[in-house]
């Protein structure tokens, strides 16, 4: 089970060297099959072993580690999440990445983020959890300056500097977890917080680890870096953050932090439910007055991460089953659409899509997928946003929560508006024959966002077969809250 | 013995603050870190000096490297008068709040378990924090990743 962290690594720390003998072919041949047997790993042990939680201690040579892994639920359903996005991105990158070179480096940091969100969902102490973050966080600067240009270096420095705020909140979080409940390990600061009774101290670590974990899932008010870092760099590191490190870094941390270890105290919900809803609304409005494909995508995902949140946030089954579906798809259209722009990018070389148009005869497989992700987002049916949306209304029907249903529901209607803005501005509308040199992403790229595309659709078509295998599982241990510390010690 | 690594800790830290090249600073913390893990062991807390270790060594090192590769084209700046002066005094507010934090939480600590604390370093480092060891190379690899990707010229490399 340690293969899906040290597997990755090795391959990471190689790939520099293998860069050097092959510029190309080799770093792309390797990280794929390396994604896609993990992907298929990961896929198999969800179908076997999602049921309750497993204390995983691995093997070198007969001799057991002292490490411990956590499987459970919601480890698999995103440990499969990490290893599909991973492997669409790394086919994605085999003819987008050629223009910036140097593919040996940009795999390592590639797959060195892989490694480090693997590590991060299976840690099973604070520490751990934080090490892994700060490894991902760090090669994800690494890839947002990859293209080496003045803007792109620039935003890799602002994101690196606002992340250092929330790294520092996340570490003060531990280190008084620690000093006043002895331990760092999930069960032992669980027991001791549930033993000490002091909900002042439980109190201020959470309004720690909330600042930290929400800056890193992009939840206003700490969304600031979101799109900066998202605009200049190559289209593979939004696709991968929006896509896989504000899922794990952020809101798999608010899962296991707030309703594992903490078991979602006094105003906690609350709390969660309002900066949920300020980030639906708040990321859409600013996603409306937007020019630039990705950064009009950056506040969407703003947006989408408040819609998890709310529904997580309501505590109940239903509203935790609809946040984790929306999970998952999130991931998967907002990774077909930031590679969908990455595509319009490569081929127009522009990043405003206003001064675009009638490009969908010129790049079809763009255009549709494009299509596909902008309706799933805008949860439109049979697409896979409109069920997970759609779950997370009747959860908050279930509770009452009209005002936020309607609040919900509006915005989509908005999603759907500045989706269609983008499409009209570039794909549908009048031709504008600046771009008639336009032509169509290479293969491997287009093989990427069809494969997502699909994804959005069939996942939409066969939602209950997703939600009982993968979904629910991982929404049992999220609402099993502190009895989750039983079960991993053994009970 | 103690009083070196106290005044130590206190000299490099201000020589960190102080320094105007950015490589000497960094670099200055780092022994100022290293210093404070050793007051960490002298006290019997060898797993938070192990976290100061670790830190040191893997995170913030490779952060400032990072930001000295990633600045080192800027035009310098002459410091204004202004930082000069809120410096000391943002020091010096931070010595005063920490102290009242200090003296507020020191009784209400829970005792850290004895049993653990007094396992050796290499103990702790390979037979209960292993996994950490893990995450470490998976820092420390990132950092070598990302100052590869910034030091490499782009034209030359991808030929």
């Amino acid at each position: 089970m340690l293969l899906f962290v040290a597997f990755p690594m090795i391959l990471a720390g190689l790939m520099p060297l293998i860069g050097k003998f092959s510029k190309r072919s080799l770093p792309d041949i390797l990280s794929a099959i390396t994604l896609f047997i993990l992907m298929v790993l990961s896929g198999l042990l969800a179908a076997i072993m999602n049921k309750g939680v497993t204390i995983h201690q691995p093997m070198v040579m007969g001799q057991k580690l002292s490490i411990s892994l956590a499987f459970d639920g919601l480890t698999l359903l995103l440990l499969f999440i990490i290893y599909l996005i991973g492997f669409l991105v790394s086919i994605f990158s085999i003819n987008y990445m050629e223009e910036y070179g140097s593919k040996g480096n940009y795999y390592g940091l590639f797959l060195l983020m892989i490694a480090s969100m693997s590590g991060l969902i299976l840690a099973t102490d604070l520490f751990t959890l934080y090490l892994f973050l700060e490894a991902a966080a760090i090669a994800s600067y690494g890839l947002v300056g990859f293209g080496l240009g003045r803007e792109e270096l620039e935003a890799s420095f602002k994101y690196l500097m606002l992340s250092a705020f929330a790294s520092a909140s996340i570490l003060l979080g531990i280190i008084i977890a620690f000093a006043f409940t002895g331990s760092i390990d999930f069960l032992g600061v669980g027991s001791g917080f549930l033993m000490l009774g002091q909900p002042k101290i439980a109190l201020i670590c959470a309004a720690l680890f909330l600042a930290g974990f929400g800056m890193k899932a992009a939840l206003i008010p700490f969304h600031g870096w979101v799109p900066d870092a998202y605009t200049p760099s190559p289209a593979v590191l939004p696709a991968l953050s929006s896509g896989l490190l504000i899922k794990t870094a952020g809101i798999y941390a608010i899962c296991r932090i707030f309703f594992n270890i903490f078991g979602l105290f006094g105003e906690l919900p609350s709390l969660l439910i309002w900066i949920g809803t300020i980030s639906i609304i708040g990321g859409a409005l600013l996603a409306m007055g937007q020019k630039e494909t990705r950064r009009m995508f950056a506040y969407s995902s703003i947006s989408q991460a408040g819609y998890i949140v709310l529904g997580i946030g309501l505590g109940t089954p239903l509203g935790i089953i609809g946040g984790l579906f929306h999970l998952f798809n999130h991931s998967i259209f907002k990774t077909l659409l930031f590679l969908n722009a990455g595509s319009l990018e490569r081929a127009t070389g522009t990043r405003t899509f206003s001064n675009l148009g009638g490009l969908g005869t010129k790049m079809p497989i763009t255009s549709a997928t494009s299509l596909a992700g902008c309706l799933s987002l805008a949860g439109v049916p049979p697409f896979n946003g409109f069920w997970s949306k759609l779950l997370i209304v009747l959860a908050l029907v279930e509770v009452q929560r009209y005002g936020l249903a309607i609040i919900a529901i509006l915005v989509s209607v908005l999603t759907l508006w500045y989706c269609l803005i983008f499409q009209r501005g570039a794909f549908f509308g009048k031709f504008n024959t600046n771009w008639s040199h336009v032509k169509e992403s290479p293969f491997w790229m287009r093989a990427s966002m069809v494969s997502l595309a699909l994804i959005c659709l069939l996942s939409g078509l066969i939602f209950p077969v997703i939600i009982r295998g993968w979904i629910e599982p991982a929404a049992r241990i999220v609402s099993s809250g502190v009895r989750y510390l039983l079960y991993c010690a053994g009970y | 013995m103690d009083i070196f690594f106290y005044l130590g800790l206190t000299i490099f830290s201000i020589l960190a603050v102080i320094l105007r090249d950015l490589l000497k600073s960094a670099i200055s913390l780092a022994v100022a870190s290293i210093f404070l893990s050793m007051i960490f062991f002298r006290l019997g807390a060898p797993i938070a000096g192990v976290f100061e270790l670790s830190i040191v060594a893997g995170l913030i090192m490779v952060l400032f490297i990072s930001t000295i590769v990633l600045t080192s084209n800027v035009c310098e700046e002459p410091s204004s008068q202004t930082a000069k002066t809120i410096l000391p005094l943002v020091m010096a507010v931070f010595i005063v709040i920490d102290a009242f934090i200090v003296r507020a939480i020191m009784g209400k600590l829970v005792a850290i378990p004895a049993s653990r604390e007094t396992l050796p370093f290499n103990e702790i480092l390979w037979n209960i924090r292993t996994f950490d060891l893990v995450g470490q190379i998976a820092l420390i690899l990132a950092g070598v990743a990302a100052v590869l990707a910034f030091f490499r010229t782009r034209g030359a490399d991808d030929a």
